[in-house]
């Protein structure tokens, strides 16, 4: 029905990813593409979630025959448990990043290594706080801020300062269901302490504190590292970028940033604009110097400079195999220590940055915020460098890429929005316009689309089938992460060209607001943005947020950060779409919890929908959407 | 009840009726019975544009109706509701043309029904230039009659075209509102169905002007949502038809405005409740991001192109400047900086509270303008101009030109405190606005003075041979510069005008002198200069870099454009061409017929069948739009030719050619009143043979002719 012409198909993508493993055979190198092999089959007892390895009296599996553990935990409470460790893991980890940022925050200062690009939205949540803003220098603001939110990681009491942005009917539920989100620390800790040998075995406690642990991610670090990453970065509007692997230039010293601290990214980025750098890359026989990004970090840079997109995470592999990568310079999270041994076989110098994250065959310059600036031109200066010693007989860029328009935060939505209002009838400042398309059917609905690649799928084909199919019903996507990489990679954030996927609907609204119909929001952190924009629309419809026709889905997921995410956004009352299973298929009772009709949904009015054929996924989305469209009349 | 159900089920209800209507015709009159619209050559235009298929009789009419059946799909997407707007919106031009049926007028006065392609052609212009800013579909009854006024007259006075249908239209008759095209206030009927003339008119445009294929829905209707700045305000109640019809509105990008609040859903602009009728309009021009260019003018009455058109009978005028009898003149001039004081309006003699009701009285104006880019070549630009500026105040009717206009005043004007001294406001508001690059400083004197004007008009008068003198002397070969005119690609993408001394552009409307002013004034604006070199071939008028601008200017939609030559690459067509010429077989001549000749021609073509044979700026050798000025140059087809080939025109335009063409035919083929050796329709219509033997009766030129090179 559509004319898909134009977009870069997986078909395509994987040709070129092809092209690139016959570098990697040249030269030896081993690619995840093998090691999937080696590791296929994957354990059975892993996969369902039914080996418990928390004490030394087993391994314990269960089987028909070996029922329970030598403790007597039966495999309900053994999967419970499992799920429970993996999102305390992913909480964890996003909102360390988060506290990571609040530590930066606090070394803000005036003409230093970070600043606040963004004082406003600092004001706006120091008054949400009820910090006194009145007189006070910026600085002195931030840093207090800085310390507040710092807290909020160890506090005694109480329950996260950003619980009170959710609708007061979604707060209710949480209240009820005693789910509320305490200090972010205590909540992993709780998370470790029920899980520790002899303590809880309870899945419906166990997926309980699942949930509370999720939404001190969500609706505490998380939104956290957004929010305050906003306030030093500046906060994302729309802006024009490219993306896929032919962003790599050929003449020029490539740099690829890698990971999801953008306080890494953001000065490398500056640095390699550096007129100083750049006639050094050029007196080096380079024309120039390119920055491009892969997973996380790449969508912080991307949203904020329109640096381009190198790929999603199982694209990471790739841009070493051009043989004309630099250095790909990482900070945390996703970052694969196959990287070590791949760049030795090519010239490319892998940095690490982070104390989090230390691999082998790396060098380590550890990132300081006050010695940030000389760190990050030390790295410049270091690719440069090494631009001399490429294999050209090893270049291999492929010709891939595609136009795309990002940086939508809530806040570029809402002038978006504004724009599209009508100053004669309407207020600004509100969801109100976006609602409207949709109760009147313009719009069926939104689809949060987020999360990883993971082998288990053909990478990027459920994100990119699954929008396809969206688009053509009139369903807008918001999306963040690795999956808004596969649109962009795609096609699909072309500000011109993508509206004529769409059906009539969504291809209106696009041209009406000038918006591609994949909005581009930001990292796997900002998937908080998300939480606030479904909170936005809720308050401004007077409908809970489980009413409104809006799913999450992560079809390609595979980190522990994406289980605390999933439960955060089902928390929230989104239904949430998982293409990938959550180790949970080994406990009937665990996933009746989390996806039945009377588990989790009746706490928090949404649950988990998991199935691993993405077609029957994609009719399941579309259906729900139209459910809650019925039921609310429209 | 959603609103795509309210949408399917208006759809449904139309449908039926026109099932049923169409039944009934067949019954009455069978099959064959034709079917068609007066003064078009677009069939059904709406059918037409949509499918691609001309509809001509009641079996055709029937299995159309069965192609719309198949645009009423049911599926929960904007898309289906589109398409059953669409189909709503063909349903209602099927019911509109079987009023029509055996040469039947089912519109009376005020009423306008069907809106002819000429109409069509004429907002061209007008569009591209934001004189007419926009197009206003009010629909339905309006709160109250005063209301009805009020929301008609706002648009009026930014120079919007504004069409009625529904009760409205009772409403402004009861005020005795003057409606009309020339005010701009378009009723076209009471059945909900005749909004569908509207419709037609947008439609229309985007094949006339956008060169869309019929049958290319898709880029219909990306041209309307683009092109044509139109909008609906619908009065409440709405029914599930008028909502219908709002779909096919909102498919085409025209936004609805309404003040229905029951059962109703809102789209961001695109369905737009709005309670407060009095806001409607600027609430419609900021759906529709029509932006009004605001010349506010110290003036007791309005000042709008909606009133350029406005008729001042006798009876309701207060006085008259009458150039025919008494001495008169309008008058632009050049004078150093110094000279000019600005702002400085002077009336010299009786202000018109100081003459008595219904005189004749001896006027002149002078406007005295100085500024550092100016040039005296703008004089008669500027000159031009005055017609139309004096046409919108409301109340005030001026024709002519130089020494022999006739300017009346309104005794409703004269009652609201208009004065004489207000006609220097409008010139100086105008000048300064329009001309504000060349002139910086602006001065006008009024005399009212019959001694003063006599001597005064003398000397103008020698102003004016002077001008004649230089452009008479003004020939392609004269000058090193052509100009590009592309004013029209916000409508017409792929057109581009190339003027010259000796052909202007083909609206008529942009002079050589025009274009090179308009560069002046706009320096990055539609008329670029061409510099005239590489001249390939003299005969056809080919130029390298005529070439090179056809090229850069169309976006590589053009290669190739002769100035001279009705074959060999002829110039295109934007659609809004005063005159159009097309061969004649049989002689081996061309007929040429305008805009305002609603007859046949011995093409066995209207004006509108000839005009739709090109236009949307594509090549059609044979075809040519132009402008009539054109039609008396040496150069006009002078690669076949010249004007000798001329055989056919209507009779008003020779009338008003005769002059200048019997001076170029003596020139160029040493024969007297060759104007009159053209046949016209008094002559013959669609008789080919009659038209010959006229010919050969006169010893028309063209017999001794070589035929074409075809």
């Amino acid at each position: 029905m559509k004319d898909w012409a134009s977009l870069t198909t997986i078909e395509e993508m994987e040709a070129a990813t092809n092209s690139l493993l016959e570098n990697a055979q040249k030269v030896g190198a081993d690619t995840w593409q093998q090691r999937v092999k080696n590791q296929t089959p994957h354990c059975g007892f892993g996969e369902s979630g039914t080996c418990c390895r928390i004490c030394s009296m087993g391994p314990c599996r269960i089987t028909k025959k070996a029922p329970r553990g030598i403790c007597g935990c039966d495999v309900h409470g053994i999967v419970g448990r499992n799920y429970l460790r993996f999102t305390a893991g992913g909480s964890a980890t996003h909102s360390d990043h988060g506290r990571e940022i609040m530590h930066t925050l606090h070394q803000t200062k005036e003409g230093g290594n970070y600043q606040i690009k963004d004082p406003e939205k600092l004001i706006r949540i120091a008054k949400e706080w009820g910090v006194e803003t009145e007189g006070k220098d910026i600085y002195d603001l931030a840093h207090e801020m800085a310390e507040i939110g710092l807290l909020e990681y160890g506090k005694p009491f109480g329950t996260q300062r950003f619980l009170k942005r959710a609708p007061q009917h979604t707060q209710d539920l949480w209240k009820a269901a005693g789910i509320e989100p305490r200090a972010i620390d205590r909540e992993v800790s709780t998370a470790m302490h029920m899980t520790h040998m002899g303590c809880s075995s309870l899945p419906e406690a166990l997926i309980r504190q699942s949930l509370r642990s999720g939404l001190s991610d969500g609706w505490g670090g998380s939104m956290m590292g957004t929010e305050f990453s906003d306030v030093m970065f500046g906060t994302p509007k729309p802006v024009d970028t490219t993306a896929n692997i032919g962003v790599m230039e050929k003449d020029n010293v490539n740099i690829v940033v890698h990971g999801h601290d953008p306080s890494l990214s953001e000065m490398i980025v500056y640095y390699a604009n550096d007129p100083e750098m750049i006639a050094y890359a050029k007196s080096l026989g380079a024309k120039g110097i390119t920055v491009s990004g892969v997973c996380c970090t790449s969508n912080e840079v991307a949203m904020r400079h329109g640096i381009p997109m190198a790929g999603n995470f199982l694209n990471q592999e790739n841009v070493v195999l051009t043989g004309a990568c630099e250095a790909i310079v990482v900070d945390v999270q996703c970052i694969f220590p196959a990287l070590g041994p791949l760049s030795k076989c090519f010239h490319t110098k892998f940095i690490t940055t982070s104390p989090i994250a230390r691999m082998p065959d790396s060098e380590f310059i550890q990132f300081h915020a006050e010695t940030a600036g000389e760190n990050a031109k030390a790295i410049v200066k270091m690719a440069i460098e090494n631009f001399q010693n490429r294999n050209q007989d090893l270049v291999n860029i492929p010709n891939q890429k595609q136009n795309a328009r990002v940086g939508y935060s809530v806040e570029a939505i809402l002038k978006v929005l504004d724009g599209v209002a009508n100053s004669q009838v309407d207020e600004f400042g509100t969801t109100k316009p976006l609602l409207e398309c949709v109760t009147s059917g313009v719009l069926r609905g939104a689809v949060a689309m987020v999360g990883c690649n993971n082998p288990k799928v053909r990478p990027d084909s459920a994100h990119i089938g699954l929008m396809k199919k969206m688009l053509e019903n009139d369903i807008i996507l918001i999306v963040s992460g690795c999956s808004a990489q596969a649109a962009a990679k795609a096609g699909l954030m072309d500000p011109v060209k993508a509206k004529e996927y769409c059906g009539d609907g969504l291809k209106r609204v696009c041209e009406l607001a000038g918006i591609p119909p994949v909005l581009h929001m930001g990292s796997c952190v900002d998937i908080s943005r998300m939480l606030i924009l479904a909170s936005e629309l809720s308050k401004d419809s007077g409908i809970p947020i489980s009413q409104l026709p809006v799913v999450g889905c992560a079809p390609e997921w595979m980190s522990e950060k994406a289980v605390s995410i999933g439960n955060y956004v089902v928390a929230t009352g989104i239904e949430t779409f998982l293409g990938v299973d959550p180790y949970t298929k080994g406990s009937e009772e665990v996933a009746n919890l989390l996806q039945g009709e009377h588990g989790i949904k009746d706490w928090v009015e949404a649950r988990f929908v998991v199935d691993t054929d993405i077609d029957s996924l994609c009719d399941k989305m579309i259906a729900c959407i139209e459910a809650k469209r019925e039921a609310l009349g429209i | 009840m959603t609103l795509f159900d309210r949408v399917f089920g208006g759809n449904d209800a139309v449908y039926g009726l026109t099932e049923a209507a169409i039944d009934n015709a067949i019954a009455q009159y069978g099959e064959s019975q034709a079917v068609s619209f007066p003064e078009t050559a677009y069939a059904l235009p709406c059918y037409y544009a949509v499918t691609g298929v001309k509809v001509t009789n009641l079996g055709e009419l029937k299995a159309a109706l069965g192609v719309v059946k198949t645009l009423m799909t049911r599926e929960k997407r904007l898309h289906d509701a589109f398409m059953s707007g669409v189909a709503t919106a063909l349903c209602a031009e099927f019911i509109e043309v079987l009023k029509y049926m055996n040469g039947a007028t089912p519109y009376e006065a005020p009423c306008y029904g069907h809106i002819s392609d000429a109409f069509v052609r004429n907002l061209g212009v007008p569009l591209v230039t934001g004189d007419i800013p926009g197009v206003a579909v009010i629909l339905g009854t309006a709160p109250s009659a005063d209301e009805a006024v009020e929301l008609v007259k706002s648009y009026q006075t930014q120079g919007m075209l504004v069409t009625l249908v529904g009760g409205v239209i009772d409403q402004l008759a009861e005020k005795n509102y003057k409606t009309g095209d020339n005010v701009r206030v378009v009723p076209l009927g009471k059945d909900v169905t005749s909004v569908i003339h509207v419709v037609s008119v947008a439609l229309r445009a985007a094949l006339i002007f956008g060169n869309i294929t019929p049958g290319d829905a898709g880029n219909l209707m990306k041209y309307t949502m683009e092109r044509v700045p139109a909008f609906v305000n619908a009065f409440a109640p709405l029914d599930d038809v008028i909502v219908a019809c709002g779909a096919g509105a909102i498919a085409l990008g025209f936004p609805v405005i309404t003040n229905e609040t029951e059962n109703i859903f809102r789209v961001p602009k695109s369905l737009i409740v709005q309670t407060d009728v009095s806001k409607w309009n600027p609430t419609s021009l900021e759906a529709r991001d029509i932006k009004i260019k605001i010349t506010k003018i110290d003036i007791p009455v309005s000042f709008a192109s909606a009133f350029e058109g406005e008729i001042i009978r006798r009876g309701d005028m207060q006085v008259e400047v009458d150039g025919s009898r008494v001495d008169c003149f309008e008058l632009v001039q050049t004078k150093e900086a110094a000279e000019v004081e600005d702002h400085k309006i002077e009336v010299v003699g009786p202000e018109i509270d100081e003459i008595p009701v219904g005189s004749k009285i001896s006027l002149s104006y002078t406007v005295e303008v100085a500024g550092k880019a100016m040039q005296p070549d703008f004089e008669s630009v500027m000159e031009r101009k005055i017609h139309s500026w004096l046409n919108c105040i409301e109340g005030v009717m001026h024709t002519g030109q130089r020494d022999m206009i006739r300017i009346r005043i309104s005794k409703a004007d004269f009652e609201a405190g208009f004065k004489f001294r207000h006609i220097g406001e409008v010139l100086y508001a105008k000048i300064k606005s329009e001309f504000e690059a060349v002139v910086d400083k602006c001065q006008v004197r009024i005399i009212v003075d019959a001694e003063q004007n006599a001597k005064l008009r003398a000397a103008a008068n020698e102003v004016f041979d002077k001008r004649d003198a230089r452009l008479a002397s003004m020939t392609d070969e004269s000058v090193d510069t052509y100009y590009t005119c592309i004013m029209c690609q916000a409508f017409s993408p792929s057109h581009v005008c190339i003027v010259t001394p000796e052909r202007l552009g083909l609206c008529g409307a942009v002079s050589w002198l025009d274009a090179k002013a308009t560069k002046e004034l706009d320096p990055a604006g539609p008329c670029q200069p061409i510099v005239k070199e590489g001249c390939t071939d003299e005969k056809l008028g080919r130029f390298e870099t005529v070439d090179e601008a056809v090229q850069k200017y169309s976006h590589g939609a053009l290669e190739h454009v002769t100035l001279y030559s009705l074959f060999q690459d002829p110039m295109t067509s934007c659609g809004c061409f005063e005159c159009i010429c097309g061969v004649e077989p049989v002689s081996m001549g061309v007929v040429i017929t305008c805009r305002e000749h609603a007859g046949m021609t011995p093409l066995g073509m209207s004006f509108s069948e000839m005009a739709s044979m090109t236009g949307g700026g594509v090549q059609t050798p044979g075809f040519m739009g132009h402008g009539k000025h054109f039609i008396a140059s040496h150069k006009f087809i002078a690669a076949e030719g010249g004007p000798g080939r001329i055989v056919w025109m209507p009779k008003m335009l020779k009338d008003q050619m005769r002059e200048r063409l019997d001076k170029t035919a003596l020139e160029m083929y040493g024969v007297e009143n060759f104007t009159d050796m053209i046949a016209d329709e008094t002559i013959c219509t669609e008789d080919p043979e009659q038209l010959l033997n006229y010919l050969s009766e006169v010893g028309h030129p063209v017999l001794s002719m070589e035929p074409f090179e075809m």
